[in-house]
């Protein structure tokens, strides 16, 4: 049925209006003659609408005369008839056509280009080097060449490793790979030194002059590995004293290098605490309640929920939108969204050992929130504080031992 | 006419015997309902009467009258018609 109204509304049909005392004798004759006839539909007592293909109303002018009938033409439907309409407004179908070429001209252009993947090479940067190639902002897409971009990008930027270039639309995409450069090494003179108090578990020395040993308990700020090397000591002579008077060699200067060392310590963190044993207060019940109302020159009108909040106690979360000012223009219409989140009183009885065990995951998280993101934890441990008489609060400290490197650059000033 | 109604005869008794249907052999028509929005003859010889409340149709020898409310032709072939609308009533007369 729908391919029939297609092919229908493709080859054109006319809707007829055939008056006479006999349509019934026109329908037949059409019909006999092959020509198809559909949506009769009786309007009146001598009038009767029905459709017909456009190539098939000629031969309805005989069939008319024979049976004594007179039809015309009401309506005309199809592809054919809105061709002819569009004839008339040449300059409409003349814009339209232009339109599409001018579009299908237009996306001809790179009018996008996008670079990703660059992380310390600027945007322009890439584009310069992109535009010597010939891509840039209104080239023609036949005119880019990806490969000679790709290569001429690689050429320019030493710091791209690789290079990809799609023109997708009418936007390209530089795809671009940063190569890693190895930074400059530091070679000022500097000493390791400790980042925070701690026991040395294990040091390693890359470069410089280790002062502390492991096993060593060392305090924030001390020197762990100098940078400052000094002479080696010269072996006395074998078998020989030194002699008296013998005068003393000059001293040689410490040799001033830039400290490496990976010194490991183990670190304790603190944190503390507490939580009653019987726990009272407020909290959200779960349910809540949207009101949204207008706000007009200082009236508020409610659009949408309940009049008077339905709780005894709540917390109010209000949303306020209103129409950007624009020069002197205030429009004075506020959307006020305020939600509404029922609280409800509780009181809890965790009981000791329960208080206890929140307790300690509380000052496990205060003590964690010291630590350094990659410490390692090596042992945890709690500690009961103890404030004399019984209270409804259970405290308690947690100790976190870790195991990190402390070891911390400092320039040694000359 | 007796000649006629003698040559009915040995057709119906040679389409019973060689079991054809007998729409093929007698020229009968072929009358489908559709629930009673739509109806579908065919081989039919014609519209007699056309109106919103009545679609008379001639059949062979017969006619095949349809009562109904907003009855349309939804279309007309040399041997193949469809109406639709609220039908109320098939009868022949």
């Amino acid at each position: 049925m729908f391919l029939f109204k297609l092919m229908s509304y493709l080859q054109g049909y006319l809707l007829i209006l055939v008056t006479g005392s006999a349509p019934e004798k026109f329908v037949n004759m059409s019909a006999g003659r092959g020509i198809y006839l559909w949506d009769i539909t009786r309007v009146s007592d001598s009038a009767v609408v029905m459709k017909v293909h456009l190539r098939a109303v000629k031969p309805l002018r005989h069939i008319a005369r024979r049976t004594s009938c007179r039809f015309r033409i009401k309506r005309r439907v199809g592809f054919p008839f809105y061709l002819a309409w569009l004839k008339q407004r040449k300059s409409l179908a003349l814009g339209a056509v232009f339109f599409v070429g001018a579009l299908y001209f237009l996306s001809s252009f790179v009018w996008f280009i996008e670079v990703r993947g660059n992380d310390r090479l600027g945007v322009n940067e890439v584009l310069q080097a992109a535009a010597e190639a010939g891509l840039s902002r209104g080239t023609p897409k036949w005119r880019v060449d990806p490969g000679r971009v790709e290569a001429n990008i690689g050429e320019k930027l030493p710091l791209v490793s690789w290079t990809g270039v799609y023109i997708k639309g009418a936007k390209a995409t530089i795809e671009v790979a940063e190569r890693t450069v190895p930074g400059e090494e530091d070679r000022r003179p500097a000493n390791i030194i400790a980042k925070k108090s701690g026991l040395i578990k294990e040091i390693l020395v890359l470069n410089g002059h280790p002062v502390v040993k492991e096993g060593d308990t060392v305090s924030q700020g001390q020197v762990l590995v100098a940078g400052a090397i000094p002479p080696p000591e010269e072996p006395l002579p074998p078998g020989g004293v030194k002699k008296p008077g013998e005068k003393p060699k000059p001293v040689q200067p410490a040799r001033l290098v830039h400290a490496s060392a990976i010194a490991r310590a183990r670190v304790w963190y603190e944190g503390y605490g507490e939580s009653a044993v019987i726990e009272t207060g407020r909290r959200l019940s779960g349910r809540s309640e949207t009101r949204v109302s207008m706000k007009f020159y200082g009236k508020e009108i409610i659009l949408a929920g309940s009049q008077n909040i339905p709780y005894e106690l709540y917390e109010a979360n209000t949303l306020v939108k209103r129409v950007p000012e624009w020069r002197n223009l205030n429009i004075p219409v506020e959307l006020i969204t305020v939600k509404y989140y029922e609280l409800v009183d509780y009181k809890e009885d965790h009981g000791r050992a329960g208080a206890r065990g929140i307790a300690w995951e509380r000052a496990l998280a205060d003590a964690g929130s010291k630590m350094p993101p990659g410490a390692r934890i090596q042992e945890q441990w709690m500690e009961d504080v103890s404030t004399g008489p019984e209270e409804n609060v259970v405290r308690v400290k947690a100790v976190i031992e870790t195991v990190e490197d402390i070891g911390e650059e400092e320039i040694i000033n000359p | 006419m007796a000649w006629h109604d003698y040559k009915k005869k040995i057709k119906r008794q040679f389409s019973e015997f060689l079991e054809i249907p007998g729409d093929v052999m007698l020229d009968l028509p072929k009358i489908v309902l559709f629930g009673n929005i739509k109806i579908f003859i065919e081989n039919h010889r014609g519209i007699i009467e056309y109106t919103t409340e009545k679609v008379r149709v001639n059949v062979m020898e017969d006619e095949v009258a349809i009562t109904g409310e907003n009855l349309l032709l939804r279309n007309v072939l040399p041997d193949e018609l469809c109406v639709e609308g609220k039908i109320k009533s098939i009868s022949f007369l």
